[in-house]
C-alpha cells in the first residue's frame, strides 16, 4: 500500500478536526452551551479516520454514542452537528436526536446510537440491503468493548457472517464498558478472539495508529466488496476523558491514563510525518489553523441558530401523519 | 536451586495475517491450556520454581488459579514481578529479568515475533519455543507436556552444550547504532510506515535477508527455501534482491503461494552487511514491520551468530532415558 | 369475488407486492421451504427463490433489526416474528430503532417495513405462544398497528402496510388463518386508519377486534333474538385509529362495548374507552364496557384457555348490562 501524501494529509487533518471539534464541545459543555449528555471521542481519532478513509460517500455506517468522531471522519459536516449538539433547528436532526442521534443519512450514516449494540442487526440489514441490491457498496459497524457483550453482537455478526454480507465490524477496544473494565466485563483480552465463533476472519490492530486501522480496513472493506463476507477488527484505543462529560473517573488511575496519553494518535502520527520529511511543520501547523477556524464558525452557526419552534414537535414521527399539538 | 521460566505472549496469532492470508487461530485460552501442560511437565520433574511473565490477558494468573483449583500445584508457580505495558517489550524485560534470576530454561509461547523479543533479553539461557503465531519458523508446533519435562531436565542438570543449537541472528544497524534484530528474515519494504505490522504486499518489498530458508519454512524466508536453502544450522546467509530476472514460487504467507520476482541473490557469511538501499522504507523482522528508515537514515543489516541458544528437546528427552532417569526397577525382582 | 382462507389472502397479497416491487422480500424462521409455522407463506420459496423468501437463524433482534438497516437504505423488508410472544426479544430494535429512526434524524430517514405477526389463544399453546400484545405497540409513537379480522382486510390491508413508509406491526390471529370469506378479484389495497362496519345495528355499538369480529358477529344473532341490534365495528388498524367512524356509531347507540383477546388491563379498549369518554361523553347513556382475557397468562389446560379469553356469552352479557 502506497499512501499518497495527500491521503496522509487527509488522515492528520480529519483527526485534528474530530480532535479540535470535541475539544471544543468539551468546553462549551462545561459552559452549560451544551444540553444532555456528551461522550467525547478524544483519544480515538485514528479509529474512525483509519476505517472510514477505506469508505465511499455511499457505503454506510451504524455509529454509537461516542458518534461525533465517525460523523466527521465520513465526511459529515461540523456546524450542522455543532448546531445539533446546542438543539437547534439548523442542526443535523432539527434538534430532535442531540449528541447520541447524530446522523447523516444522506452520507449513509444510520446514525449514532444510545443504545450499546443497537447498530450490529442494523449494519447487517444494510449490508443485506446492498447485497440484494447488487450495489458495491459496505456497511461498517463501530461498537466498543462493551457492546461485545449484548446479544446483538451475537445475532449481527451471526446473520452477517451466514449470508455473506459485506460488512465491516470495527470494535473500538478502549478498555472500559463505562465504569467497569474490560477484565471485569469478559473473559478474554483480545474481541477479535471471538471471529472464529462465526467462521470470519478476526485482527487486533493498534487502534491509535491511524495506519494500522487503514491498512487492516482497507484489506477487510476489499473481502466484504468481493463478497467474501464480514471481518472483525479490533483497534485497541483508549477515551482520554471519562465515558461522559462530567464521569468522576473513579474506575482508572491518573497513571494508566498519562501512558495512554504517551500513546496519543495525533501526535504520533504528526511526528511520523515530520520524521518522514514528507510534509513541513508549516503544512501541519497551517491545517491546524484552518482546523480552528472552521470549528470557530462550526460555533458561531450553532450560536446562530435559532431553536425549533416548539409545536415542530409533532412532526417527523411518521412520513405521513403528523401528531397532534398541545392544546 | 533449579529455577525455570515460562514466557507467554497473548498477542501472538492476532495479527492481520488472519485476513490477507490463512494465519493459525490460537486463542488465548488455549495458551492457557499449553501454560498449563508445561507447568505440569516441569512440575513432574520436580521443579519447585517456575517464573510466568504477567501479561494483559492473565494467561499465567489463569494457569495458576485453575492447576490450583485441580491441587495440581502448590506454590510452585510465581508471576514475575515486573510492571507490563501490553507491548512486545514485555517479552524483552521478563527474558532479562528471568536470565537474572538464574533460570536455566525458558519455554516460550509464541511466534516468530515472540522469540524475537524473547532473544533480546534472555543472553544465554537456552529456549525451547512452543509455536502459538502466525508465522513460525523459529519455534516448532510441540506438546506442551514433553517441552515442560525438557525443561525440567535441563534444569537439573550442570550445562551440556551439546544439547543445545545456536542459531544466528540479523542485526539492524541505522545511523552506526545496533537497533534491532531478527532471527528468521529481515525484509526491506517501501511501506513508510510500520501500522498494520505484516507484510504481505510482494510490490512493496525490495530486499530480503536471511538467516535460514528451507522448503518446510513459511514466510518470506520461503522464498530463500525454494530457492537456494540454507540450513538452520549451516554458518551461512542468503541476501535477495527482488527483481525481474527470474521467478520463484514459494509460500510466503499461510495459505499463500506466490510467485516472486528476483533480480539477483547472494550467499553471506557470518559477519556480512548488507546496506539498506530503499529509503524510505520499513524493515520487517521476523514477519512484522519493526523499523523505519527515513530518506536520511543510512545503516545496514548484518549476519551473526549471536541469536539465543535453543533446546534440543528430542536429544534432551533421550538423554534422559539413556540415563533411566524416567525408569524405576522394583528392587525385589 | 372469489373465496379464500385468511391464510390464501395473506399469501396472496405478499405475492402481489412482491412481483410488483423488487425491493419487498421476506424474511423469518421457516419462512422459506419449509412454509412458515402456519404455512402462510408455502409457495413464495419455489416461486420467489432463497434471495427474496430467507430464512433466517432463530435471532428474533436479528431478523428485525437488520429489516431496520434494510428498509433505511432501500428495501422494503416484510420480516415475520413465529409467535407475538416472540417479539419481547427483538422490542429494543422495533422501539428504539425502527420507531425512532426517523425522528431522531429530523425526518430524514424512512423505515417502510412491515413486521407480520401471529397471536391469538385457541390451541393450547400456553403462556409462551398465544398472546396478544398489540396494545404495547399503539403506545410506541413511530409505529403503525393493524389488525384485520376478515380475508379480504387482512390482503387489502397488508398491501398497504408494504407500501406504506413507516415501520407497521401486522397482527394476524392464527386461529383466523383457515377462516374463509369473500375477496375480490382484483385485490386493491384498504387504506390504513379506515375502520369498517360489519354489521349495521340501532342498540349498542361494539368495537370489536381480530378474532372478536367473528365472537361479536356471533353474538349479534343471539342478541337479535332478544331483540336487541347492535352494530359491530371492526377497527381494523389501531394506529392510526378512525375515531370518526366509531364516533358516528356512538351517536347513533350512545353505547359502547369494545371487546378484544388482549388481557384487560392497559389493553387498546381503555384507549379506546377513553377517547369516547373524552370526546363523547355527551353521547353516552350509559357506562362503557370492555370485553377482555382475564388479567392472567394464557393457561395450557382446554378448559382454562377456554375461560381466560373472552367468548361470545361474555359479550352477550355485556351488551345486556347496558342495552337499554
Amino acid at each position: 500500500m502506497k499512501l499518497k501524501k495527500e491521503e496522509l494529509l487527509h488522515f492528520y487533518r480529519k483527526m485534528v478536526e474530530i480532535r479540535k471539534f470535541e475539544t471544543k464541545v468539551v468546553e462549551l459543555f462545561a459552559d452549560g452551551m451544551i444540553p444532555g449528555f456528551v461522550h467525547s471521542y478524544i483519544g480515538e481519532e485514528a479509529v474512525a479516520v483509519g476505517a472510514c478513509s477505506n469508505l465511499n460517500d455511499d457505503d454506510y455506517i451504524t455509529s454509537t454514542h461516542r458518534g461525533h468522531g465517525h460523523l466527521i471522519a465520513k465526511g459529515g459536516h461540523m456546524d450542522k452537528m455543532m448546531a445539533e449538539l446546542f438543539g437547534k433547528e439548523t442542526g443535523y436532526c432539527k434538534g430532535k436526536g442531540g449528541s447520541m442521534h447524530i446522523a447523516d443519512v444522506d452520507l449513509g450514516i444510520l446514525g449514532a446510537n444510545g443504545i450499546v449494540g443497537g447498530g450490529f442487526p442494523i449494519a447487517a440489514g444494510a449490508g443485506l440491503s446492498a447485497k440484494m441490491r447488487g450495489t458495491n457498496q459496505v456497511a461498517v459497524c463501530f461498537f466498543g468493548d462493551g457492546a461485545s457483550n449484548q446479544t446483538t453482537f451475537h445475532e449481527g455478526i451471526n446473520l452477517a457472517s451466514i449470508w455473506d454480507l459485506p460488512v465491516v465490524f470495527v470494535c473500538e477496544n478502549n478498555m472500559y464498558g463505562i465504569s467497569l473494565s474490560q477484565k471485569e466485563h469478559q473473559h478474554i483480552k483480545d474481541i477479535s478472539d471471538r471471529a472464529t465463533a462465526y467462521g470470519i476472519p478476526g485482527v487486533t490492530v493498534d487502534g491509535n495508529d491511524v495506519i494500522a486501522v487503514y491498512e487492516a480496513v482497507k484489506e477487510a472493506v476489499k473481502r466484504a466488496r468481493q463478497g467474501e463476507g464480514p471481518t472483525l477488527i479490533e483497534c485497541k484505543t483508549y477515551r482520554h476523558r471519562g465515558h461522559f462529560e462530567g464521569d468522576p473517573t473513579v474506575y482508572r488511575s491518573e497513571e494508566e491514563v498519562e501512558q495512554w496519553k504517551k500513546k496519543d494518535p495525533i501526535k504520533r502520527f504528526r511526528k511520523k510525518l515530520l520524521e518522514l520529511g514528507t510534509v513541513t511543520e508549516d503544512e501541519l501547523n497551517s491545517i491546524d489553523e484552518e482546523v480552528d477556524k472552521m470549528v470557530e464558525e462550526a460555533v458561531e452557526y450553532a450560536k446562530k441558530g435559532k431553536f425549533p419552534e416548539p409545536e415542530k414537535a409533532v412532526e417527523d414521527v411518521y412520513t405521513d401523519i403528523v401528531e397532534e399539538v398541545r392544546e | 536451586m533449579s529455577r525455570v521460566g515460562i514466557i507467554a505472549n497473548p498477542a501472538s496469532g492476532k495479527d492481520i495475517r488472519r485476513l490477507v492470508a490463512y494465519g493459525t487461530v490460537i486463542d488465548n485460552e488455549e495458551k492457557v491450556n499449553i501454560a498449563k501442560r508445561v507447568i505440569l511437565g516441569m512440575v513432574s520433574m520436580g521443579i519447585k520454581e517456575i517464573f510466568i511473565m504477567p501479561d494483559t490477558f492473565g494467561i499465567g494468573d489463569k494457569a495458576i488459579y485453575q492447576l490450583k483449583k485441580r491441587k495440581s500445584i502448590d506454590n510452585q508457580v510465581k508471576i514475575l514481578e515486573m510492571t507490563i505495558e501490553g507491548s512486545q517489550n514485555d517479552s524483552t524485560k521478563a527474558a532479562n529479568l528471568m536470565k537474572e534470576k538464574g533460570v536455566k530454561c525458558i519455554v516460550t509461547l509464541g511466534g516468530d515475533g515472540t522469540n524475537r523479543a524473547v532473544s533480546k533479553g534472555c543472553g544465554g539461557v537456552p529456549l525451547i519455543p512452543i509455536s502459538t503465531g502466525t508465522n513460525n519458523v523459529f519455534p516448532r508446533f510441540m506438546e506442551g507436556t514433553y517441552a515442560g519435562i525438557a525443561a525440567g531436565l535441563i534444569a537439573g542438570w550442570p550445562e551440556d552444550k551439546e544439547l543445545f543449537v545456536v542459531n544466528k541472528r540479523l542485526v539492524v544497524v541505522k545511523n552506526g547504532k545496533k537497533v534491532d534484530s531478527a532471527l528468521i528474515d529481515a525484509v526491506v519494504s517501501r511501506e513508510i510506515f510500520i501500522g498494520a505490522r505484516a507484510v504481505w504486499d510482494m510490490e512493496k518489498v525490495t530486499q530480503i535477508i536471511i538467516t535460514r530458508g528451507e522448503p518446510t519454512n513459511i514466510g518470506l524466508s520461503s522464498i530463500g527455501g525454494y530457492l537456494y536453502p540454507i540450513k538452520w544450522d549451516e554458518p551461512k546467509g542468503l541476501y535477495i534482491e527482488i527483481g525481474n530476472n527470474l521467478t520463484v514460487r514459494a509460500p510466503i504467507a499461510p495459505g499463500i503461494v506466490k510467485e516472486v520476482g528476483i533480480k539477483k541473490y547472494t550467499v553471506l557469511n557470518i559477519g556480512d552487511k548488507v546496506e539498506v538501499k530503499t529509503k524510505p522504507c520499513t524493515i520487517a523482522l521476523d514477519g512484522e514491520r519493526e523499523v523505519e528508515f527515513t530518506q536520511n537514515d543510512k545503516g545496514y543489516i548484518m549476519l551473526d551468530t549471536g541469536g539465543p541458544r535453543v533446546v534440543d528437546v528430542k536429544k534432551t528427552l533421550l538423554k534422559g532415558v539413556k540415563n533411566r532417569i524416567f525408569i524405576k526397577e522394583r528392587e525385589e525382582i | 369475488m372469489r373465496k379464500m382462507t385468511v391464510a390464501e389472502a395473506i399469501r396472496e397479497a405478499l405475492r402481489l407486492e412482491m412481483k410488483r416491487d423488487e425491493r419487498v422480500f421476506i424474511m423469518g424462521e421457516d419462512v422459506g421451504k419449509f412454509g412458515g409455522c402456519f404455512g402462510v407463506t408455502q409457495g413464495l420459496y419455489e416461486e420467489f427463490g432463497p434471495e427474496r423468501v430467507k430464512d433466517t437463524p432463530i435471532s428474533e433482534t436479528a431478523i428485525i433489526g437488520s429489516a431496520v438497516g434494510a428498509a433505511a437504505t432501500g428495501m422494503r423488508p416484510v420480516p415475520e416474528i413465529m409467535f407475538c410472544d416472540f417479539l419481547t426479544v427483538p422490542m429494543d430494535q422495533l422501539v428504539n430503532q425502527a420507531a425512532k429512526m426517523r425522528y431522531m434524524f429530523g425526518g430524514k430517514a424512512k423505515i417502510p417495513m412491515t413486521v407480520r405477526v401471529p397471536v391469538g389463544a385457541g390451541m393450547s399453546a400456553a403462556a409462551q405462544h398465544s398472546q396478544c400484545l398489540e396494545a404495547w405497540f399503539i403506545h410506541v409513537p413511530g409505529l403503525k398497528v393493524v389488525m384485520p379480522s376478515t380475508p379480504a382486510d387482512h390482503a387489502g390491508l397488508l398491501i398497504s402496510s408494504i407500501r406504506d413508509d413507516n415501520p407497521v406491526m401486522f397482527f394476524e390471529h392464527k386461529m383466523l388463518y383457515g377462516v374463509e370469506g369473500e375477496v375480490p378479484d382484483e385485490i386493491e389495497p384498504i387504506p390504513l386508519g379506515k375502520a369498517d362496519i360489519k354489521r349495521e345495528g340501532e342498540d349498542v355499538t361494539v368495537i370489536a377486534t381480530s378474532m372478536m369480529v367473528y365472537k361479536s358477529l356471533e353474538a349479534a344473532k343471539e342478541l337479535e333474538k332478544d331483540g336487541i341490534s347492535i352494530e359491530v365495528v371492526d377497527p381494523r388498524t389501531l394506529f392510526p385509529l378512525d375515531k370518526e367512524t366509531i364516533f358516528e356509531s356512538v351517536k347513533k347507540t350512545n353505547r359502547v362495548v369494545i371487546v378484544h383477546e388482549a388481557v384487560k388491563r392497559g389493553g387498546v379498549g381503555a384507549e379506546i374507552a377513553a377517547q369516547i369518554a373524552d370526546e363523547m361523553f355527551d353521547y353516552l347513556d350509559a357506562p362503557i364496557k370492555r370485553v377482555a382475557a382475564l388479567n392472567v397468562p394464557i393457561p395450557f389446560s382446554p378448559p382454562l384457555e377456554k375461560y381466560v379469553v373472552p367468548d361470545v356469552k361474555d359479550i352477550i352479557n355485556a351488551v345486556k348490562s347496558i342495552a337499554r
